[in-house]
């Protein structure tokens, strides 16, 4: 017996290998590297080792506690709101009475093949000074003069978080209406028979039956806040004032526009593996099964 | 058999990726180290913009080739950031392989470049006699009394107005000549009030204003020492005491983004746009308005050292140190773009480009008079500007501390107390550099 395991997990192991030894020399190696590097300060190609020094001086660092406090922001708005409307709209468009399902549901998931840049720059136009937004508030006279959005750091916030949502509701839309699709249809006649109202069986059955694919959705879209980049660019560029900007932007920021310091960006970086990791750590307690 | 078969699969994978990886590899060094040896002298440079700082080499390329028939000039053009990234990541990480002879640099990154990596750049001290450029290029080139670049388009601003809405308004050519900016805000407001229109646009995400204020008062927002120059800087306090009354006063309109800015004045809704020379391509976009326009000396500074002359942007070629044709692209430039009048009256003529070369001044090029400026001998009047701009040393924190500024912007444009904002502003900055 023992021979022909090897034999066959021998093969096995030799579909695998080349595949793993890419994942490690292009995705583990530049990992422990850049974990290195983190510990290393400097400017340009001239750097030191400086200990923990980095980490240190991230708690000294206004602009990063800034962009930190920013992100949670987006996250904390944003992802609830974005994944309770993508819920909602998933049991819409699952009822069986619903015509013409096809084209909402291609209407509502098409945001997400945009190119992320591309509808960043809409939503600039949209809410410029003279954009549509204004025009139409406007003449319907909700507002009398037009709302400088992008330059007041309340609005300019706000327009970020409309704009993710827009992009983003489609795609966790979907994951909740395949799971709804599994939902076996006799739990709910069995749950009408005992009379519950509909907004009864949404909670007590829709809801927890979607769990796994809640707390998968919350994960994801609590990675993906935490790397946004494109939007905050092309919408502000971070203002005004520094108030839209995101961690990702700081990296950007330090490598490329600042005097360069790989090595403090590295940290930065680095910061943010510890933040996912503890919120999604925190979520699955929260919300993964109970064993 | 199967077991054959799957190692033969790997191994010839295998096999296709690495050689894939070897003949990238020697690609690149083909690409590089060209054939020195041989007829053909080729110089790899990078650029930004084909239709500008491109054209430019071209012209100088042709220059060359005069004395020089085997010369040859690859030019590369991308954007200016991927430029810029793709510079960064190269030399930080060390691998020069695949970096050009010739790159184009912007001016505030000059300092930031030579000193985060040394010994990379090539000197031109004694190559080129820098006593016929303008002091203030000069100056953001030195480093340590070595000169590591030529010096090349310059941004020397001036205070383009609408003739017409001006006229309107009742304000002639001689109202608007070397006034200060609280007569400017002044005039404004008549603007506003007669024609309607905005005097001017205002972003206050963008430090491109705060930064002309600065300079024409020979001061930038750090000190050549690369301290934060917030605190106890009357240029700095009286820059934005300025901001803030032009921001107040509601003659500019407030905008977001450079195509909301250019749009400003293309459409006609502003009467004034302070900009850089480079600009007039912009301007003259809008060919229905071709004689509608003028340009005054900048406003200055209610300070003793304000001058009417200011700079925005403007850049410098510089030469890796350690390729293959390094002798060769100094002298190329040298040559050229560093001590040729010809190839600025040419660069002015075909490109609409000025440059810092003080002998070209007194062509016959940059004498010439534009119709859509009313008749005007702009370039010349922006040459004669050009030679009073304050020199300063930009330093290498500068796009730091403009966002240390950018920070404390809005609380400052909602009145509060200057001098404590300035105060923690510095300290930002100084919290942010380490």
């Amino acid at each position: 017996m023992g021979g022909k395991w090897n034999k066959s997990s021998l093969i096995g192991w030799q579909f695998v290998a080349l595949p793993s030894a890419l994942i490690l020399l292009f995705s583990f190696y530049p990992m422990i590297q850049s974990f290195i590097l983190s510990f290393q300060s400097g400017k340009g190609s001239v750097y030191s080792y400086v200990g923990i020094d980095n980490y240190i001086r991230l708690f000294s660092d206004p602009m990063f506690k800034q962009a930190v406090l920013n992100t949670l922001l987006y996250l904390i708005i944003q992802v609830p709101i974005m994944l309770f409307l993508g819920l909602i709209i998933a049991h819409l468009l699952n009822m069986p009475n619903l015509r013409f399902k096809g084209f909402y549901r291609t209407a509502i998931f098409l945001p997400c093949v945009t190119s992320l840049v591309s509808y960043a720059v809409l939503f600039k136009s949209i809410f410029s000074l003279d954009g549509i937004a204004n025009q139409m508030l406007t003449s319907l006279h909700i507002i009398n003069e037009p709302i400088a959005w992008l330059m007041d750091p309340i609005w300019a916030r706000v327009v970020i978080i409309a704009a993710i949502t827009w992009r983003w509701t489609g795609y966790n839309m979907i994951f909740y209406l395949s799971a709804m699709q599994n939902i076996d249809p006799s739990i709910y006649e069995a749950a009408s028979i005992d009379g519950a109202s509909k907004i009864r069986q949404f909670f007590t059955i829709t809801i927890p039956m979607l769990k796994p694919i809640l707390l998968f959705t919350a994960i994801i879209s609590t990675n993906g806040t935490l790397q946004l980049f494109d939007e905050v660019v092309n919408i502000t560029n971070g203002g005004p004032g520094n108030s839209t900007m995101t961690i990702s932007q700081y990296i950007y920021n330090l490598s490329f526009q600042y005097t360069p310091n790989f090595g403090y960006a590295a940290t930065v970086s680095y910061a943010i593996v510890i933040i996912v990791a503890v919120l999604a750590l925190l979520q699955l307690k929260v919300g993964g099964e109970k064993r | 058999m199967k077991k054959v078969l799957s190692l033969l699969l790997l191994v010839s994978l295998t096999a296709t990726l690495l050689a894939a990886c070897g003949s990238n590899k020697n690609d690149s060094n083909a690409g590089n180290t060209s054939d020195s040896g041989s007829a053909k002298q080729k110089v790899v440079a990078w650029a930004w913009d084909p239709s500008f700082n491109g054209a430019a080499l071209k012209i100088a390329e042709e220059l060359y080739q005069r004395e020089n028939p085997n010369f040859e000039l690859e030019i590369v053009d991308m954007a200016r950031t991927d430029l810029e990234q793709k510079l960064n990541t190269n030399l930080a990480s060390g691998v020069k392989k695949g970096l050009p002879d010739i790159i184009l640099v912007n001016d505030p990154n000059i300092q930031k470049y030579v000193t985060a990596y040394p010994n990379t750049f090539a000197e031109f001290t004694d190559k080129v006699d820098f006593s016929q450029f303008s002091q203030y290029k000069v100056d953001a080139l030195t480093i340590d009394n070595k000169v590591y670049g030529v010096p090349f388009d310059i941004g020397v601003t001036g205070l383009f107005y609408r003739t017409d809405y001006l006229e309107q308004a009742g304000f002639t050519a001689a109202d608007l000549e070397n006034i200060t900016w609280d007569e400017y805000i002044e005039i404004g407001k008549v603007v506003k009030e007669k024609t309607g229109k905005y005097m001017s646009t205002i972003n206050p995400n963008d430090e491109a204003l705060t930064s002309v204020l600065l300079q024409s008062g020979g001061s930038w927002y750090i000190t050549p020492d690369n301290k934060g120059n917030f605190v106890n800087n009357p240029v700095m306090t009286e820059t934005l005491r300025v901001y803030k009354a032009i921001s107040d006063s509601g003659i500019a309109k407030p905008v977001t983004g450079w195509s909301e800015f250019v749009g400003s004045f293309n459409s006609g809704d502003v009467a004034t746009v302070v900009s850089g020379v480079w600009q007039i391509a912009s301007i003259m976009d809008a060919k229905d308005q071709s004689g509608k326009w003028a340009v005054a000396p900048t406003p200055k500074l209610n300070i003793e050292q304000g001058v009417n002359a200011s700079n925005e942007g403007g850049s410098s070629w510089f030469v890796l140190e350690g390729t293959a044709n390094k002798d060769l692209a100094i002298d190329f430039l040298a040559k050229t773009i560093g001590g040729s009048s010809e190839f600025y009256e040419r660069f002015l003529t075909e490109n609409g480009g000025v440059g810092s070369f003080i002998p070209a001044f007194s062509s016959e090029a940059y004498s010439q008079t534009s119709e859509f400026f009313s008749g005007q001998a702009i370039y010349s009047d922006f040459t004669k500007w050009s030679t009073v701009v304050p020199g300063i040393s930009l330093g290498m924190y500068t796009q730091e501390a403009k966002d240390a500024l950018k920070n404390e912007l809005p609380n400052i444009l909602n009145g509060s107390d200057l001098t404590q904002s300035l105060a923690n502003i510095q300290k930002h900055f100084e919290q942010q550099v380490q």
